[in-house]
């Protein structure tokens, strides 16, 4: 092993590769751009629509309005995203069709007020107010809960005056309150939220970097026909395998730091944005220098892992199509264990910490979280450069074989 | 300069059985000597010549080249050898001088050796116009002279051309044939296989015959032609692999 062949070698790989404009997109458009932006994309539509349903008015007929007290009859057009309708007014008396209307969507929710309902108030008997609802429309849902978050005040109302009226304690019908006090760090609550997906994120960007400079590395030198030139140059196949190892590492690896540090700064950017405030702390994710070191720590030997296996599918191939169906195969078995973080009530244990890609994933996700347990950060850290040393000392034997070489 | 000893290499075919592709080749040649192997698509010309530029290795034989064992150093072979063959390709985001530059450094030369064999080689060929334009973005003739640059830049004492016309139009192609006399002139040892028998007369002092995997005959052009009896190359390589052609009565 000559390390000045390597490196000539793998100066060389790294500038064809950074001049091919298809590699640079893969590796650093869509982990930097594409994905934050698909991300804000789905959030803000989510927090759009949530807040539109509330904001938006939903109709509610009543049947027996008479029958409610006067002073509850008041209350109730006090929320403006709520119309009250009459039956009569709506212009359907039936119950059977009213409640046909409402499956129809014609309004949200049926009230029925039952004669004498005011008398049974006042005769301290419970009384039922029957609320008809689709639990299928998110309308008629949301017309229920602002229904329900209507009529409790005047319900504590009465009772608390029935309690006075008795010389009882009003919280006497409460035994004991529950009080959370949340103790988790804003670092902490955001891990649990964004911090969950950006492992995820990493390991694909990853993926990614390394993907499309191991097929033109590898199965590219077939198609233009350089690799017998190669073959007859006087550097070993190992010094070859290293030098091309190193640049898919590197741009595997660059893709993942940049994955990560886009993602924080748009988010912290969109934290800002009026439009997501119910989101903002969980998506505000606070960046230290020794979580990025982390990141890197644990990024490095499992691009490792990807380089020596792509870039030996890559080496198989005949042509840069036919890679990217292997390298597709890959994509595959990296996504499902990547997304272990996304997973609840998984924790890493030293059992977990050894399996490959699964560790990285808890680790960032723990890194993020400032919860993390260095004894097993030791251990996925080891556990993956072994995989990546097996890897590439397959890849390099792969390499050495004719008839994976010369399959043409 | 270069003695071949009784190659042979075998390939497992798609049942797992075993295939000669090369069934005991052997020859010499001199330096200042062009050595023709000829035959048809599937002799084993190409395996032969991988074998010799070390991108192979023999199942069994043995080759000396320029005194260096093929088997037991295969590294230093390859800083004897220039090789080009009609499929050899350029990267084509290198510009012609990063090219050159590359193999330059792999085969160990220094900076300003690289320099100054770029600067000859260049002029010589008349690229100093495109070296620095990316070789996608060249035309097969000047491609051509990127890649005889590259073959000759350590100024090797062995050639190996693996059919290197395929495929060329007839200006890309002399431009080749040029350069392989120029190689012979200059006291370099050629080894050369085509399957063209007009270029085999022109250029090589001495011919083989391949046919499977095997040399069936070896001599000057003159040689062959008199111990068959033809008068041209063509009819002489049928005669000798014994396989007639079939004539309208």
């Amino acid at each position: 092993m000559n390390f000045g062949k390597i490196f000539t070698i793998f100066r060389k790989e790294l500038k064809d590769t950074l001049r091919d404009r298809r590699t640079i997109i893969f590796t650093f458009t869509v982990p930097v751009l594409a994905v934050p932006l698909l991300m804000l994309g789905i959030f803000k539509l989510m927090a759009g629509q949530q807040q539109k349903m509330e904001d938006r008015r939903q109709e509610i007929v009543v049947t027996g309005w008479e029958n409610l007290p006067a002073d509850l009859a008041e209350i109730l057009p006090a929320d403006s995203t709520l119309e009250f309708t009459t039956e009569s007014d709506f212009g359907q008396t039936n119950s059977d069709s009213l409640q046909a209307a409402l499956l129809r969507g014609e309004f949200a929710a049926l009230l029925v007020v039952p004669p004498h309902f005011e008398d049974g108030l006042r005769l301290e008997s419970q009384v039922e107010l029957e609320v008809f609802y689709d639990r299928a429309e998110d309308e008629s849902r949301t017309a229920l809960g602002k229904l329900r978050e209507l009529l409790k005040p005047y319900g504590d109302k009465l009772a608390d005056a029935r309690l006075a009226a008795r010389d009882l304690p009003v919280d006497l019908t409460e035994p004991f309150i529950i009080s959370p006090y949340n103790i988790a760090s804003p670092q902490k609550f955001a891990a649990q939220g964004l911090g969950r997906m950006l492992p995820y994120f990493i390991i694909i960007a990853c993926l990614l970097g390394a993907m499309a400079s191991a097929i033109d590395l590898g199965a590219g030198e077939k198609e233009r026909g350089t690799i017998e030139t190669l073959l007859v140059a006087p550097a070993s196949r190992g010094e070859f395998v290293l030098g091309k190892y190193f640049t898919i590492m590197l741009m595997s690896t660059v893709a993942g730091l940049l994955s990560l540090a886009s993602m924080t700064v748009f988010f912290k950017y969109f934290a800002s944005d009026p439009a997501l405030k119910g989101l903002s702390e969980m998506i505000n994710i606070q960046l230290e220098f020794s979580t990025v070191m982390l990141v890197l720590a644990v990024i490095i030997p499992l691009a490792g892992i990807f380089a020596a296996i792509l870039l030996s599918l890559s080496i198989f191939a005949k042509s840069a199509k036919e890679a990217q169906s292997y390298v597709g195969m890959v994509n595959l078995a990296v996504i499902l264990p990547a997304m272990v973080s996304l997973l609840p009530g998984i924790k890493l244990n030293h059992q977990i910490a050894l399996i490959p890609i699964v560790n990285i994933s808890l680790v960032i996700k723990d890194g993020l979280a400032g919860t993390l347990e260095w004894q097993y950060v030791l251990t996925a850290f080891v556990s993956t450069t072994i995989f990546a040393g097996i890897a590439l000392y397959f890849c390099k034997r792969w390499f050495e074989r004719e008839q994976v070489l010369f399959r043409m | 300069m270069i003695q071949v000893d009784k190659l042979v290499k075998e390939f497992k075919d798609k049942k797992g059985g075993r295939v000669r592709a090369v069934d005991g080749v052997s020859f010499d040649c001199k330096a200042g000597e062009v050595f023709g192997l000829l035959g048809p698509n599937g002799a084993g010309k190409t395996t032969t010549l991988r074998m010799l530029s070390t991108s192979i290795k023999p199942t069994s034989g043995n080759a000396t080249i320029n005194g260096i064992d093929l088997v037991k150093n295969p590294d230093e072979v390859r800083k004897q050898i220039g090789f080009l063959s009609g499929a050899t390709g350029l990267y084509g985001r290198l510009t012609a001088r990063e090219m050159v530059e590359y193999f330059g450094k792999l085969y160990g030369m220094s900076k300003d050796k690289i320099e100054s064999r770029i600067q000859e080689l260049f002029t010589f060929l008349d690229m100093n116009d495109f070296a620095r334009a990316r070789c996608e973005k060249l035309s097969t003739g000047m491609k051509q002279k990127v890649s005889i640059v590259r073959t000759v830049l350590h100024d090797p004492p062995v050639m190996v051309f693996d059919e290197p016309t395929s495929g060329l139009d007839v200006m890309s192609s002399r431009n080749i044939v040029d350069f392989i006399f120029r190689c012979k002139q200059q006291g370099k040892c050629v080894i050369f296989s085509t399957h063209i028998m007009s270029e085999a007369m022109r250029l090589c002092d001495r011919v083989a015959i391949i046919h499977n995997g095997k040399i069936y005959q070896e001599g000057t052009v003159n040689q062959l032609l008199q111990s068959t009896g033809e008068n041209n190359l063509e009819d002489a390589f049928l005669k000798i692999v014994g396989e007639k052609p079939a004539r309208v009565q």
